[in-house]
């Protein structure tokens, strides 16, 4: 048996990012994971991250995992992978298959990051092959670049479903509907309203009936569902499909917690059953300590805090710096963490209906139910306004922890101040100079340049781009609506694709005026 | 094909060489190192096993390892999780039914 100062299940975000710590502060770490490389999620990760600048907004998740991945490295940290831990016992002694082999380490601390699960739903016909989890599309289409699918329907509209109907979409995939059993769509707005605008329809409260086929799936059919989970009748619809994807929600992978005897809690808030914890991440077990989605599902920007917190209190525990250190270094990073955990979606808030805006803007009925703002409703927040020449159209509608916006304007024209979950304001007496750096920041590709005065009768609008097949300068397409319903001839005038916009390219199409405020995406004509 | 000859965000994905494997007796290629299950859905394959009670088929479903759903008759190991297990030249991939890779009696 083998004895180390600390021992971290799972090279994820919060493993990676505790082990980091921890080896600063000298700590002799071993990392343990299952899988064949590190990174856990975070290489599938592909979109930018909300945020602000120390939560490393607007960089996507998988380069965060490059750069994690680089640091543990540089540092030593080491990671011993396709190694399963089997078993946490007391003394906090483990267990852990390695190819045939088991062996036993016993570390003075423990860090449990083994993140979470996927939840399952079952209707007639889940087993057939073509039904899968949505994690599994991502894993399918950002590690191994192969379709799941060419026909698919997303079970889901957490942030999940969400970004994998669009992951699906950039991809060349046909996504016939984002459907959800609740009434109002649970993910951000914005990651709903990008995949609405390219024309992908919501349907809510809609659940899956069956799934369609003998030995894979071949369709799917869904029903409405009513207040007392019941199918509404005639409310069916059937899609030809060849794939169905469930984002019904993460558990946290916890056994270990439990059978190392901590005390657990079943905290529907948190995703399940958690272990209870204090402010450090430990357990009742005194050297256990966890974070990350095993802790409580959030997002991966947490769980790298989390794991910090966690890595230099197990460096504590062990006497590898003073208390007045710990107490310092974790305040900061409590900071942060409490940043990220503000607004309309913060842990705490999950289930809660929210009418009103932190400002007092009504929140948009439309956009929970449908996907996207109605344009009477777009024009009554702060980032939406009209002014002379171009200048950027903020549809960013809900609180949420993010910035990156008002640090991508060197001109001032965009304001969020110190509470990153206020809506942006647009400040239209400012000079926009038209550069495109906040369409290229936003996370939520919720940003567009819009220009009244482009010529007489036509507008130019300037939408972020990150489907597969860039529009050419010069060519003539179609002008697409919030829920990609075609509206006009758009002709594209300008396609920047610079290397700081990191891959969301800058579209920019002359429409007629009228449609200013309408157009929000561009389709190529079908060749 | 179902492959991403180019992602609009991570450019080309990159694979190991290309090499020949063998499955249900019929010769497949596929890249070295990716999932077994990854170069079977390229070549079209969608069912990996039938259970053992109903000879219901089943196929990938959570793709990291964890559901087992994907498991197959590999170099005459049953029960291995194609998802996760990197394809090598010359392996020997079979339907599994129950828990091995006879058929069942109809």
């Amino acid at each position: 048996m083998e004895r180390v100062d600390l021992i971290i299940v799972g090279a994820g975000p919060s493993g990676l990012s505790a082990a980091i710590a921890a080896k600063e502060y000298g700590l002799r770490t071993v990392v343990f994971d299952e899988n064949e490389k590190p990174g856990g999620q975070l290489f599938k990760q592909i979109h930018k991250f909300f945020g602000s600048k120390e939560h490393k907004a607007k960089i996507r998740g998988y380069k965060i995992g490059q750069e994690l991945l680089k640091e543990a490295a540089e540092l030593g940290v080491e990671v011993v992978l396709n190694s399963t831990v089997i078993g946490l016992y007391q003394d906090k002694e483990i267990t852990v298959r390695i190819a045939d082999e088991i062996r036993h380490y016993k570390g003075d601390t423990i860090i449990i990051a083994t993140g979470a699960s996927e939840n399952m739903v079952m209707f007639d016909g889940w087993t057939l092959p073509g039904v899968i989890g949505a994690g599994a599309a991502q894993t399918m289409l950002n590690l191994h670049g192969i379709l799941p699918g060419n026909r698919i329907l997303m079970l889901g509209s957490g942030n999940v479903g969400l970004v994998v109907s669009y992951q699906l979409k950039q991809c060349g995939c046909d996504v016939v509907a984002v459907i959800d059993a609740a009434p109002k769509i649970g993910g951000y707005g914005v990651h709903a309203s990008k995949i609405a605008r390219t024309g992908i329809p919501f349907y809510l409260p809609y659940t899956i009936i069956k799934a369609e086929g003998t030995d894979h799936v071949t369709g799917v059919t869904i029903g409405k569902v009513d207040s007392t989970w019941n199918i509404v009748p005639g409310s069916e619809k059937h899609f030809d499909v060849d794939t169905i994807c469930l984002a019904v929600g993460l558990s946290p992978m916890s056994q270990l917690l439990k059978m190392a005897g901590c005390t657990m809690e079943d905290t529907p808030k948190k995703g399940g059953q958690v272990p209870v914890i204090n402010k450090y991440g430990e357990t009742s077990v005194s050297g256990i300590f966890v974070c990350g989605d095993v802790s409580g599902i959030e997002e991966a920007s947490s769980a790298m805090i989390e794991g910090k917190i966690a890595g230099i209190a197990a460096a504590y525990s062990l006497g590898y710096l003073s208390a007045d250190v710990q107490c310092e270094e974790t305040a900061k990073l409590e900071n942060a963490l409490s940043s990220l955990r503000q607004g309309m979606f913060a842990p705490g808030k999950r289930g809660t209906a929210i009418e009103f805006t932190e400002e007092g803007f009504p929140v948009s009925a439309h956009l929970l139910i449908n996907g996207y703002l109605s344009e009477d409703e777009a024009l009554c927040y702060p980032g939406v306004t009209k002014a002379d020449g171009v200048h950027p159209m903020i549809e960013c509608t809900q609180n949420i922890p993010c910035n990156p916006c008002q640090d991508a304007c060197q001109n001032g024209c965009i304001k969020i101040g110190e509470k990153i979950t206020s809506l942006p304001a647009v400040n239209g007496e400012q000079n926009c100079v038209g550069c495109g750096m906040c369409v290229a920041a936003c996370p939520g590709q919720a940003i567009f340049l819009v220009n009244d005065d482009y010529e007489p009768g036509f507008a130019s609008i300037t939408i972020p781009y990150e489907l597969l097949t860039l529009p050419q300068k010069g060519e003539t397409g179609i002008g697409l609506g919030r829920h990609g319903e075609i509206l006009c001839q758009a002709e594209v005038i300008e396609v920047r694709a610079a290397k700081v916009f990191d891959r969301t390219n800058l579209v920019t199409i002359k429409v007629p005026s009228q449609m200013s405020m309408k157009v929000r995406f561009y389709q190529k004509k079908e060749a | 094909m179902n492959r991403i000859k180019e992602h609009p965000i991570l450019g080309e994905i990159k694979k190991g060489r290309l090499v020949t494997f063998h499955y249900n007796g019929q010769s497949m290629e596929g890249y070295e190192g990716e999932p077994i299950a990854v170069a079977l859905k390229a070549s079209g394959v969608l069912i990996h096993r039938y259970t053992k009670k109903l000879h219901k088929p089943r196929g990938i479903f959570c793709a990291i390892g964890r559901c087992t759903d994907c498991v197959m008759v590999v170099d005459g190991i049953p029960n291995v999780r194609t998802c996760v297990t990197p394809l090598k030249e010359g392996m020997v991939i079979l339907t599994q039914y129950g828990v091995s890779a006879e058929p069942f009696e109809v």
